[in-house]
């Protein structure tokens, strides 16, 4: 993490602070809401207590608290909360489970160790469980959490990274009245972008994530989500032709550097989430680029970048957009192009990344917690606060509180093809993985592309899969 | 060292007074705390790392000298080689010549306390916020950082911006900007395509032109030129409408005149008649020319960039690179980054340098400096000759600790490179770091990187120690 991302966090600790603040006093009826609500999970009294593990810590532990107090009041059963440091879940839980001390539930960022815990016979399975909770997810989720047929985890928090951010402003300064829905529609807004004067594209090059991200995308869109998966298992080579399709439709955008905002250099010293300010810059600078391919946690840094934006969508009833940014300035977004009107087979195949909630031990009252993180009502409350998409059909979409949220949400259970992000699937390959995406954004030619497809599944084949 | 007595050095040894047994078993309970603290974190762990070295990813299965070869012909770790190589010839000679030359310096000049106080301070600053000024100084941005600042400063001193400026280094292009009737000339002119006569008019757009910059120059809406017998009527406009974004080629009412541009009239031969610059509107007019047919001329002048800046922390070698194999590549490139922390570093450890030798500087025998200025030696020369080989032992020092310090370097990668940078810019320190605790976890590979370092270490450690040896 560089220092500027420390530097901004530790300022807005205070912005958060006040809007907590809010949060608890809006909270109060929030949970009169849910508590009148038909989607109560568990009404019995059972006492005790369960202790849960989760990254989330500052609001989004005060937005889970919140989110779970309904359980707390209706079972009696006390949540000791921890929050764990961001990055270190995985490991944490897998030393835990290791030394015989788990948590009673562990919130999993990812659903790697998931698969390690329960064939390590550390999880007990759920399915029994929540019972018909379960048909509050597509069944792609709970393959996702499921080893062997047996399904071991329940999807609470989901993010969506099927997602184009855009600045309407910019949008309207360059003529574009309907948003793209093709890759190569995109390319030829980005053309009319370049024509009014505006850099089409913000990257976030400067680490290799988000490049992985996009070309994740690119591969899902134009291969699908079978062969995804089995990319992702290593079941098909690096080298394979459907892996040169999604790489040359990367070079379509990187081999055009005045596409991007400063060039190639530009592209690559530039940091997540400076690449959001720049397309959505606080009060007093000017937008320099009009779009920032990156999943919806992108709002986050909006907000807290600048409280003057509005979210607005395009026929939901949001706020209107006008091309004067200083006046109302907005953000949306637009789902990730497919590759082209003839190639929209895998349109609404989304890639995502989630929390996903294991028993590590099985006790009467980490049983009732998993049931009602099943169920909406815990997510209704999240989503009601902000910050927050669930993967739970259930939620209602009116919790969401403004439009671009809701449509990002609709998007997240609507979805045909869920897949996750396929570098957090590659343990100890993760690292290099991102060093040979950078290596296309550098030199996006056929020769660099086949060389580091060449790398690329050595590096698969020698890291295996964990 | 010093406080190792043949009694402890030598226990167990055989005729032993029984008095003296005793005192050998209380120096040994005495010692015994720190032995085992010893062995349990430095010993066990060097073993361990050994032992570790010869086993796979996961440290279950012997796989013999495997990592070894990993390591000498993976090209990415071979980059951490070089990396370490350039550091050690380059980094170690010149903290030490820069240390001599400020201890010098520092003793000559009236408030030498407070002047080497202010070059030390960076010893005790924490190596990560060091990097990370450093990261900033270096900024690719001339806004933030002040070298690129410096740079730019310079270069627009020499070659004066233009009022829109196209920067190849961020992919620009005349072509690019050229719409309507005009084209590229090859020499960083726009000229228009046909050619004009008096009394006629010639519409020039360009697209590409931001609105701010319109806005910045006083632009107005566009209006198209009308013909006057005898002159030129002519008009550069922004040929990009928001209400018409598909449509080149006609002047809508929502677009602006390109104001500021310096246009000349060219005969077909080619040489200048006249120049003029675009009013509010984009319109420009020449008159009391002569019959025949003319083009107009957008002046290169005006699309000057200016200075975008010099990515220090990027991967781009300075030494030629192209045609080379990826393994060639590894070996011989020298990125820039490992120029921008050589000087981050430099900054960092001088003090350190001018402090050893400051020390070494006052135990001199002056009257040896002396006697060489009275046989009429310069100052230059009782450095060269004098000073510096009586000063050698402790040059010697400070240099060889300084190649054992660049040898593990590796805190101001992390922090001064960027991401992307990072691969370049590593060193056997670091890959041992990304391999052994960074979500590619390969224990193996990194404990023969930290086998290998440690390896190369001992040498100049070894030196280092018999040198104190020697001087007690």
């Amino acid at each position: 993490m560089s220092f500027s991302v420390l530097l901004r966090r530790w300022e807005r600790r205070s912005v958060k602070l006040a809007a907590a603040v809010g949060g608890v006093v809006a909270l109060s009826a929030v949970i009169a809401l849910a508590d009148s609500s038909a989607t109560k999970a568990a009404t019995k009294h059972i006492g005790g207590s369960v202790t849960v593990w989760a990254e989330w810590t500052g609001p989004e532990q005060q937005s889970f608290e919140a989110a779970i107090t309904p359980f707390e009041t209706q079972t009696g059963i006390k949540v000791n909360y921890a929050g764990k440091p961001s990055g270190t879940m995985d490991s944490a839980t897998e030393t835990a489970v290791k030394g015989g001390k788990p948590p009673d539930v562990a919130i999993l960022p990812d659903p790697g160790t998931l698969r390690i815990l329960a064939a390590d016979h550390a999880l007990t399975p759920v399915g029994p469980i929540i019972g018909k909770e379960s048909k509050n997810y597509a069944a792609s989720w709970n393959t996702l959490a499921s080893v062997k047929g047996k399904q071991y985890g329940v999807w609470f928090k989901a993010a969506n990274k099927n997602t184009i951010w855009y600045n309407p402003a910019e949008f309207a300064a360059a003529g574009i009245t309907s948003l793209p829905t093709t890759w190569t529609g995109l390319l030829a807004d980005a053309t009319t972008i370049k024509a009014a004067g505006i850099a089409p594209f913000s990257l976030c090059t400067d680490v290799g994530w988000p490049v992985a991200d996009l070309w994740q995308n690119l591969y899902l869109k134009s291969a699908g989500p079978t062969d995804y998966d089995k990319l992702a298992a290593h079941q098909i080579p690096w080298t394979s032709p459907t892996v040169t399709t999604a790489f040359n439709l990367l070079a379509d955008l990187v081999g055009t550097p005045s596409d991007l905002l400063g060039g190639t250099s530009g592209a690559l010293s530039s940091t997540y989430p400076g690449c959001v300010d720049k397309v959505f810059p606080a009060p007093g600078s000017l937008p320099q680029a009009a779009m920032v391919i990156e999943a919806d946690f992108v709002v986050n840094e909006i907000n807290s970048n600048s409280s003057n934006y509005t979210p607005g969508l395009k026929g939901t009833g949001g706020a209107t957009c006008t091309a004067d940014a200083s006046k109302t300035p907005c953000y949306d977004f637009f789902a990730f192009p497919y590759p082209s009107a003839s190639d929209s087979t895998y349109a609404s195949a989304l890639q995502g990344a989630g929390d996903v909630a294991t028993l590590t031990k099985s006790t009467p009252q980490s049983r009732a917690f998993i049931k009602y993180l099943a169920s909406p009502e815990g997510g209704a409350i999240w989503a009601h606060l902000g910050g927050f998409t669930s993967p739970n059909k259930g939620v209602p979409l009116s919790a969401y509180p403004d439009p671009v949220t809701r449509a990002d949400a609709k998007e997240l259970v609507d979805a045909k093809g869920f897949v996750f992000s396929l570098d957090d699937l590659q343990g100890s390959w993760e690292p290099d993985l991102w060093a040979d995406m950078l290596s296309v954004v550098k030199t996006p030619t056929a020769a660099n592309i086949a060389a580091v497809e060449q790398t690329m599944q050595a590096q698969a084949t020698a890291a295996g899969i964990k | 060292m010093t406080a190792a007595t043949p009694e402890i050095t030598r226990f167990g040894g055989l005729h032993r007074a029984p008095g003296r047994r005793r005192r050998n078993l209380a120096s040994l309970a005495f010692l015994a705390p720190a032995a085992i603290w010893l062995l349990v974190v430095v010993v066990y762990p060097c073993f361990a790392t050994i032992r570790y070295s010869f086993y796979d990813e996961s440290a279950s299965r012997f796989v013999g000298l495997a990592n070894y070869k990993a390591v000498f012909s993976t090209d990415a770790i071979l980059v951490a080689f070089r990396n370490n190589i350039i550091w050690v010839l380059v980094f170690p000679f010149l903290v030490t010549v820069i240390g001599l030359m400020l201890a010098v310096l520092s003793e000559r000049i009236r408030w030498g306390t407070a002047f080497k106080t202010i070059i030390v301070m960076p010893v005790v600053f924490s190596a990560t916020a060091s990097a990370l000024v450093w990261r900033t100084i270096f900024d690719l941005n001339p806004h933030v950082g002040v070298v690129n600042a410096l740079e730019q400063t310079a270069s627009d001193f020499v070659r004066p911006p233009g009022p829109y400026p196209v920067d190849a280094n961020l992919g620009q292009s005349l072509a690019g900007l050229a719409s309507t009737g005009v084209r590229p000339d090859g020499h960083g002119s726009l000229v228009s395509i046909s050619t004009v006569n008096a009394g006629h008019t010639v519409e020039l757009g360009l697209i590409g032109v931001s609105p701010q910059t319109l806005a910045l120059l006083g632009a107005r809406t566009a209006r198209a030129p009308t013909a006057a017998p005898g002159v030129i009527d002519g008009l550069v406009w922004r040929d990009f409408s928001p209400s018409h974004p598909g449509a080149r080629g006609r002047v809508y009412p929502d677009e602006d005149g390109l104001a500021d541009l310096q246009v000349s009239l060219l005969r077909t031969g080619g040489s200048a008649v006249a120049t003029t610059t675009t009013r509010p509107d984009g319109q420009f007019k020449f008159a009391n020319i002569g019959p025949g047919s003319f083009r107009v001329q957008i002046d290169a002048q005006n699309f000057t960039s200016s200075f975008g800046g010099t990515f220090w922390l990027g991967s781009s070698s300075v030494t030629p690179t192209s045609g080379l194999s990826q393994t060639a590549q590894a070996l011989l490139s020298v990125p820039l980054i490992d120029i921008a922390m050589i000087v981050a570093y430099l900054w960092m450890w001088a003090g350190f340098a001018m402090v050893i030798i400051a020390a070494g500087l006052s135990s001199l025998n002056r009257e040896v400096l002396e006697a060489a200025r009275i046989d009429g030696a310069s100052e230059w020369q009782v450095l060269k000759r004098v000073t510096t080989p009586m000063l050698a032992p402790v040059l010697a020092v400070v240099f060889v600790t300084m190649v054992i310090n660049v040898l593990k370097v590796f805190d101001i990668i992390l922090n001064m490179a960027p991401g992307s940078s990072q691969a370049a810019a590593s060193t056997l320190a670091f890959s041992m770091y990304t391999h052994g605790f960074e979500g590619g976890i390969h224990s193996g590979l990194a404990s023969a990187i930290a086998v290998i370092l440690f390896a190369s270490v001992v040498p100049a450690m070894a030196w280092n120690l018999k040198r104190i040896r020697g001087q007690m």
